[in-house]
């Protein structure tokens, strides 16, 4: 059990870096292709559509990581205002509302997938690119995302402070 | 009463979308007591580039969108690119059947219509155009954007390398000179202003618009005939109806640019004709290999570019 | 197909009552859009296209500039080139209270001029600013409020790509609204520095008095070049860079972080710890605000397709009357839609239906123009839901709450309605100058 603990920790922080590198990437893109331009060589038509693309997998990678380090604001009114045994339950069962989303649209992402596959479907953009190689982020992201919320339901841990206000 | 859901690919204020819109009305008015064509509205309802999914799957009963959005699905729609005919001749020649027949095998969607054809691209620069020894196009100079539709063309034929950006986006890309070319429809330069920037506008023009009516399939074959009859005789009145207005438009914007201080330089003889076999060919080889991906292959490659191209016209 | 105001009523009824039971924002969204697509989409296919929506929203060039604005920001800060910079401007400034709160709706307003977007320059601002300040001693409205505020100028203030869209979609003259907005937007910098003011004098302890030691002018000179030029350099040669056709706006922002980049390898302040606290901070923002993007934005499209927005929009506009009546209930419309939907479907949604209807009532529609897009800026932050708000909350200090966020952003909104006001007692503040 520990031994799978620590592939599945090992994992998620390993997507939150591809997250990070996809940021780099972004930058690092955008300055290649402005130079080229500028130098005259009109710059390979693939930096802007990678840097497009980027913006999906940072989001979809790093979103489970986001959850298990509370980065995701939520608003606290309703939590602020019960008392502490009240507020347990409704934050647990705010998680499992978070899980079950999360679930639906996994589960609709693995069908997503799979209908991409059937249908040989591209994302036309400057190129033709596989639509699953995008898609296949939806599944693995909510997926991902259930399992963090979960620690939320059944952990020690709430997700709710009881403080009023934005909370990450 | 039948009841149709529909969305469009571009803004309401688009000229291409009140074209639709027309057909619509005429729907409607024909429809009465029969089938009605409810609007939900444009990219803001279901976005630009999902429309053609959401369609097939049914989450929306008709869709008026460009084939390129849908390329991945149906590369047939090249033909329809790269076609020098209007829809009133493909209907005639049986093409737009045979689209039909593509679309319903391919995608699960009825193919209603070809509306707003007869409309080709230009490239459009601030510069003038340079020309070569033999009278070619220079490409080297220019800072060209591009889009999936023409890129084959742009990137194969012309050797460049275009800067790909949102047609939102063009605007204060050729305000600092980011860009200073690109490809666009005859119509529409003034609507989107761009005739700020761009001086001149290169001769001969290549391509046609591609944008059509589907219809997901099942929804199609659980009308009446009536109501089936109604929305194609209508499809077919206004594809007619929308090649002729369409040309009235273009020959309006065309006298205003003109008058603007607009410039029309033209490739010649040889070099003309390569431009224009470059763009049609690159597209159709385009089409080619993805047909022959495809389980149907590629066996009415000739039939279909015989439906929608008509060499005599080029001579 | 349902009644528009059942359609309204399930599909923000169910966010807001998600978000009241402390649901994250991002997860509110999706599962309201789940139960909109179910109602009305057709049941479980239309997930699908919540999903394909979602991916056509994120992977668009638009929103690069917004990380990349925050890794800027983050590197100064994590650098400590920023502080550097703050230092010498508070040694700079002597004891002008509040001083840094003007250094922000100066150098926001400036850098509005750069950035078509306010997200990006609420991201810049917020992750540079707000920290600073915080650890100087003062109230966090008095930074967190002129940010607010100063990433809305960027959409007023030309360059601005929300503008160009606007007056692509209304087809009235891109250059005369760009211009028609600089008077208003400087107006409105001048309003923002009153408010600073005036709060400065209502509590004194807003800001920190603290005395700086005074310095000699050659002191003052060297803190000048060696803190303070090379830092705002980096500022200039992006806005040389755009104005210069060098960039597009959205691109400018990777030279931004590019550009602070070297200037801490120049300083050698660059280290790798640094490096990955830029990094993770930088990503703990887009991640959160772009997930937020992926719900909402096709909650938007769902209030479209499913007619509520639309709906509300003829039902409002449906009466015949007073054109200053009717210009308040667009104006309300559109700060009420602007609460859920994201900008460019507003625009897309509204323009067809308020455009003709302004010219009906005799409004100049560059006038009208901008008067909505006062009306999109102000929605981008109003309680609760403006996205800003969120943005602001990703960069400010853990500790800051909803309760300090809303309350910074009210008088900045308040001086947006006063501007407004103006425009429809002196329509000449936007017209004079595109007439010229
Ligand atoms: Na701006
Ligand atoms: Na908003």
């Amino acid at each position: 059990m520990q031994q799978v603990t620590r592939l599945y920790n090992a994992f998620l922080f390993a997507m939150a870096f591809i997250s990070g590198a996809m940021l780099v990437w972004l930058m690092v893109s955008v300055v290649v292709s402005v130079f080229m331009r500028n130098l005259g060589i009109q710059p390979f038509a693939w930096l802007f559509t990678s840097s497009e693309y980027a913006l999906l997998y940072m989001t979809m990678l790093g979103a489970p990581w986001l959850v298990r380090v509370k980065g995701h604001v939520h608003i606290e009114l309703v939590t602020a205002g019960l008392r502490p045994a009240a507020r347990r339950i409704i934050s647990r069962l705010v998680a499992a509302l978070c899980v079950l989303v999360c679930l639906v649209l996994a589960w609709k992402g693995v069908e997503l997938v799979h209908t991409n596959l059937a249908r040989n479907d591209y994302d036309v953009r400057a190129y033709y690119f596989p639509r699953w190689l995008l898609t296949i982020s939806f599944p693995v992201c909510f997926g991902l995302m259930a399992v963090e919320f979960s620690r939320f339901v059944f952990g020690r841990e709430l997700m709710h402070s009881g403080e009023a206000g934005i909370h990450e | 009463e039948e009841t149709i859901s529909a969305v469009h690919a571009f803004p309401t204020t688009l000229i291409y979308t009140q074209s639709f819109l027309k057909f619509v009305d005429k729907v409607n008015e024909a429809g009465k007591g029969v089938v009605q064509i409810e609007v939900r509205g444009g990219p803001e309802a279901i976005g630009m580039f999902q429309q053609p999914d959401a369609v097939r799957d049914g989450v929306v009963d008709m869709v008026y969108t460009p084939g390129s959005f849908y390329g991945g699905a149906v590369p047939e729609k090249d033909a329809l690119v790269a076609s020098n005919l209007t829809a009133v001749e493909a209907r005639a020649n049986g093409g737009i059947d045979m689209i039909d027949a593509i679309h319903q095998e391919k995608m699960g969607v009825k193919y209603l219509g070809w509306f707003d054809s007869g409309v080709c691209y230009n490239l459009w620069t601030r510069d003038a155009p340079e020309f070569d020894a033999d009278g070619n196009l220079k490409v080297e100079g220019l800072k060209l954007r591009g889009n999936a539709v023409y890129n084959a063309f742009f990137n194969e034929y012309l050797g460049a390398q275009v800067i790909d950006l949102p047609t939102t986006e063009v605007y204060s890309a050729l305000e600092r000179g980011v860009v200073d070319a690109t490809g666009w429809t005859q119509i529409g330069l003034i609507d989107l202003k761009w005739n700020e920037f761009l001086n001149y506008r290169i001769e001969p023009c290549f391509f046609s618009t591609d944008l059509g009516v589907i219809v997901n399939l099942d929804r199609w074959n659980s009308l009446s005939d009536e109501a089936k009859k109604v929305l194609q005789d209508a499809a077919i009145a206004h594809e007619a109806e929308s090649v002729a207005e369409l040309k009235e438009k273009r020959d309006a914007d065309f006298a205003a640019l003109e008058a603007g201080g607009m410039m029309v330089v033209s490739l010649e003889g040889e070099a003309k004709a390569n431009y224009l076999n470059a763009a049609r060919e690159k597209t159709w080889a385009r089409m080619k290999g993805l047909m022959a991906e495809h389980p149907s292959g590629d066996g009415q490659y000739d039939a279909l570019i015989g439906k929608f191209y008509d060499p005599a016209l080029d001579q | 197909m349902m009644e528009w105001y059942w359609a309204l009523t399930i599909l923000l009824g169910s966010i807001l009552a998600l978000m009241a039971i402390g649901m994250p924002v991002a997860l509110a969204f999706l599962a309201a859009n789940i139960i909109g697509a179910w109602i009305f989409m057709g049941g479980e296919k239309g997930i699908s296209v919540l999903l394909n929506n979602g991916l056509g929203s994120l992977t668009s060039f638009a929103l690069v500039p917004i990380p990349l604005f925050l890794l800027m920001g983050e590197i100064f800060f994590h650098t400590g080139l920023g502080a550097r910079m703050f230092n010498a401007i508070d040694q700079l400034l002597g004891r002008l209270p509040g001083r840094l709160s003007y250094v922000t709706v100066l150098g926001g307003t400036g850098f509005s001029t750069l950035s078509g977007s306010s997200m990006g320059s609420t991201a810049l601002l917020g992750s540079l600013m707000v920290p600073e300040m915080t650890k100087r001693g003062y109230k966090k409205y008095m930074s967190i409020g002129p940010i607010l505020g100063t990433g809305g100028l960027a959409i007023i203030i030309p360059p601005s790509a929300l503008a160009v869209l606007l007056a692509t979609l209304a087809r009235i003259d891109v250059g005369a609204l760009l211009i028609a907005g600089i008077i208003p937007g400087l107006i409105l910098s001048v309003f923002y520095i009153g408010t600073i003011w005036l709060q400065c004098r209502l509590d004194p302890e807003a800001a920190p008095a603290y005395d700086v030691e005074p310095i000699s002018l050659g002191e003052k000179l060297t803190l000048l070049v060696r803190d303070v030029v090379p830092m705002l350099s980096v500022m200039v040669v992006i806005v040389f860079m755009m104005v210069g056709g060098i960039v597009t706006p959205s691109e400018a922002a990777a030279f931004g972080a590019l550009g602070v980049i070297v200037l801490a390898v120049v300083f050698r302040c660059l280290t790798w710890e640094s490096i990955k606290k830029s990094i993770v901070g930088a990503m703990r923002v887009t991640l959160m605000a772009y997930l937020i993007v992926f719900g909402s934005a096709t909650f938007s499209q769902l209030l479209a397709f499913s007619g509520a927005s639309s709906g509300l929009i003829r039902w409002a506009t449906g009466y015949e009357l007073d054109p200053v009546i009717m210009l308040m209930v667009m104006f309300g419309v559109l700060l009420l839609l602007g609460m859920f939907m994201e900008q460019i479907s507003m625009m897309l949604l509204t323009v067809p239906i308020f455009f003709p209807l302004a010219t009906s009532l005799g409004f100049d529609p560059i006038w009208f123009g901008l008067v909505m897009l006062l009306a999109l800026e102000i929605s981008f932050t109003t309680p609760p839901f403006g996205l800003l708000l969120f943005v602001m909350k990703g960069v400010a200090p853990p500790d800051t709450t909803m309760r300090e966020i809303y309350l910074s952003a009210f008088p900045f909104m308040g001086c947006s309605l006063l501007l407004v006001g103006l425009l429809v007692l002196f329509p000449k503040i936007a017209l004079w100058l595109p007439g010229l």
